[in-house]
């Protein structure tokens, strides 16, 4: 589902790019001393005894190998390789966005680049009416004034059960339905975890969720409701549908998109400050908010990365 | 097939209402196209031409054959499209071949051209995608040249000397390209996105050959158009034709330029 962007270089941009990529790779060879293999490469581990084989890793002819592409990691006696380009690993606490694709008895089950689809019970979010108490059959019955197939949501990870599938929670107002905007995929190693994931860019008027699992929502600002004002939801709905996206924001929301699309592209680390440096980036050389992802705004974004780059390492030298 | 929820559906709408769409084009701009040639080596021509995410190869076979009895001086073009997971669109380019270039030795020999297109990834508009690989893939072909061995006449199949050296090109100026109009709303779009054309109510596939001309005709989706619309979505076609063909000339031009490159 993942759908990469083609770039159509002419010679020197093509040049520029190669330029720019081997500096990247200069400088990160230098930062990172992680011992990078392939499939059915040897994993040096110097005849220890007691080694633990972990995720990634199987032995063949008393040597340890590795069975996917990625970075050597060690702790103590235990070895795996952590792959790259892998599907989104899950950990507990992780805020991730989430397509609906079935209601099931009592759950939503979410497709979220997982090997298999999450759970979010019904029990494990807050009533639209915001008062604690069992749920009812009729609750049951009227699961889909919630969350109805197709809708993008934003949920935690809560944890695995005991029969191995993913429970996510939503207990919260900034939690739930994304409305007015647009969901972006991209790998999900590019999305790092971090304290906040979610970016109320003010400026812009902009909504940025950057999932860990690799989905990205961008939308239109919308203020947490309170819970009194559940009443006439019906009613705002009805409104919000006869009322577009104001021009200006939508303008914004592309353009951030466009950020999140070029960086992806490139494989650089997808974070808020990158995001809001590349649109601002293409607003101050004027370039079109289409044509950020044409070729030259391209090889600049990469110019600019290793820019970035060696300016932070004169930093951490200096 | 895309899923979009109801909020998504209504951002794309007010997108294209306010023409201005969720990667920032307008309403009749395409997404950058870019045309690779010569990728198939064992072909006679072969092309691989990106629009955004889309990507699609077309090669095209030529092989000897004999002419259909009702049309001896004419050769013969079959298209065959692939794409394993979507939905097959139909469609058919040969108005642009002259058949009669593939003709060898009238009512004995000519060309059967095999087209095959492969659908690699699809993001919406595969049509307009396939046409320009099509295009491509025909300029970049060589048909090599056939002698014919002088003495054969009457009821024998002639005997023929094909060349591994000579080829001859073919003129592709003829080829049109496909502009497909995509009605989302109340108002249409150019080179929709997959997302966008899960929303379509109705789609119009126009071929456009460089004089302005409309070669072909598709229209797509059950939803009634008025005649007025199709009229009006013809000529925005035709409009909308001469910038891809002006793109897609430069592109084919750079592209086969790099081939040679790579070919010395």
């Amino acid at each position: 589902m993942m759908r990469e962007l083609h770039v159509s270089l002419n010679q020197t941009q093509k040049v520029r790019l190669q330029a720019a990529f081997q500096h990247l790779s200069d400088i990160g060879s230098q930062a990172s001393s992680g011992l990078l293999v392939s499939v059915s490469d040897t994993i040096p581990v110097n005849n220890e005894d007691g080694i633990l084989k972990g995720h990634g890793t199987s032995e063949r002819d008393g040597q340890v190998v590795a069975t996917v592409c990625g970075v050597v990691e060690r702790v103590n006696k235990l070895v795996y390789v952590r792959a790259l380009r892998a599907r989104y690993k899950p950990e507990v606490g992780d805020i991730i966005v989430g397509r609906v694709i079935e209601i099931a008895p009592k759950r939503w089950k979410l497709e979220i680049n997982f090997s298999q689809d999450a759970v979010l019970m019904l029990q494990s979010m807050n009533l639209p009416d915001g008062i604690q108490r069992r749920r009812t059959a009729v609750d049951e019955l009227n699961m889909r004034t919630i969350f109805e197939e197709n809708d993008v949501i934003c949920a935690e990870v809560r944890g695995f059960q005991h029969d191995g599938s993913l429970h996510l929670q939503a207990r919260s107002q900034k939690y739930g339905k994304l409305e007015r905007g647009q969901l972006l995929r991209v790998p999900a190693y590019l999305v790092k975890r971090r304290k906040q994931h979610f970016h109320d860019l003010e400026q812009y008027g902009v909504d940025l969720i950057l999932g860990c699992n690799g989905f990205i929502w961008v939308g239109e600002h919308v203020v947490p409701a309170d819970n009194e004002m559940v009443e006439d939801q019906e009613s705002t709905l009805k409104d919000k549908e006869q009322s577009y996206t104001p021009l200006e924001i939508r303008q914004n929301i592309c353009r951030i998109a466009n950020s999140v699309r070029l960086i992806s592209a490139l494989g650089f680390a997808i974070s808020v400050d990158a995001i809001i440096d590349t649109a601002e980036a293409s607003k101050s050389s004027n370039v079109d908010i289409k044509d950020m992802l044409g070729a030259e705004f391209y090889v600049q974004t990469a110019e600019r990365e290793v820019q970035k780059r060696i300016s932070l390492l004169k930093k951490k030298r200096g | 097939m895309v899923g979009l929820s109801a909020g998504e559906r209504q951002f794309i709408y007010g997108g294209i209402a306010q023409d201005l769409r969720s990667d920032g084009r307008q309403r009749l701009q395409f997404r950058p196209i870019s045309v690779q040639t010569g990728v198939i080596p064992q072909a006679n021509g072969s092309a691989r031409a990106t629009l955004g995410a889309t990507d699609v190869i077309a090669s095209i076979k030529a092989e000897l054959g004999k002419p259909a009895p009702l049309r001896p001086d004419k050769g013969k073009v079959s298209i065959f499209i692939d794409c394993s997971p979507t939905a097959a669109p139909v469609f058919e380019v040969g108005a642009g071949i002259d058949l009669s270039s593939l003709i060898v030795v009238e009512g004995k020999v000519c060309w059967d051209l095999y087209i095959d297109g492969l659908v690699i990834s699809s993001d919406g508009n595969l049509l307009d995608a396939l046409a320009a690989a099509i295009k491509a893939a025909l300029s970049n072909t060589g048909i090599p040249k056939v002698s014919v061995s002088v003495g054969a006449s009457g009821e024998d199949q002639p005997e023929v000397d094909v060349s591994d050296e000579e080829f001859m090109q073919f003129d592709t100026s003829g080829v049109p390209v496909v502009v497909t109009l995509t009605k989302v709303g109340r108002h249409y779009i150019v080179d929709a996105t997959l997302e966008e054309e899960s929303q379509m109510s109705s789609a119009v596939s126009v071929s456009v050959n460089r004089h302005g001309r409309v070669c072909g005709l598709i229209k797509r989706g059950g939803t009634g158009l008025d005649p007025s619309v199709v009229l009006d979505m013809v000529s925005v076609a035709k409009h909308a034709s001469e910038t891809l063909i002006a793109v897609l000339d430069s592109e084919i031009a750079s592209a086969e330029a790099i081939d040679d490159d790579d070919a010395i």
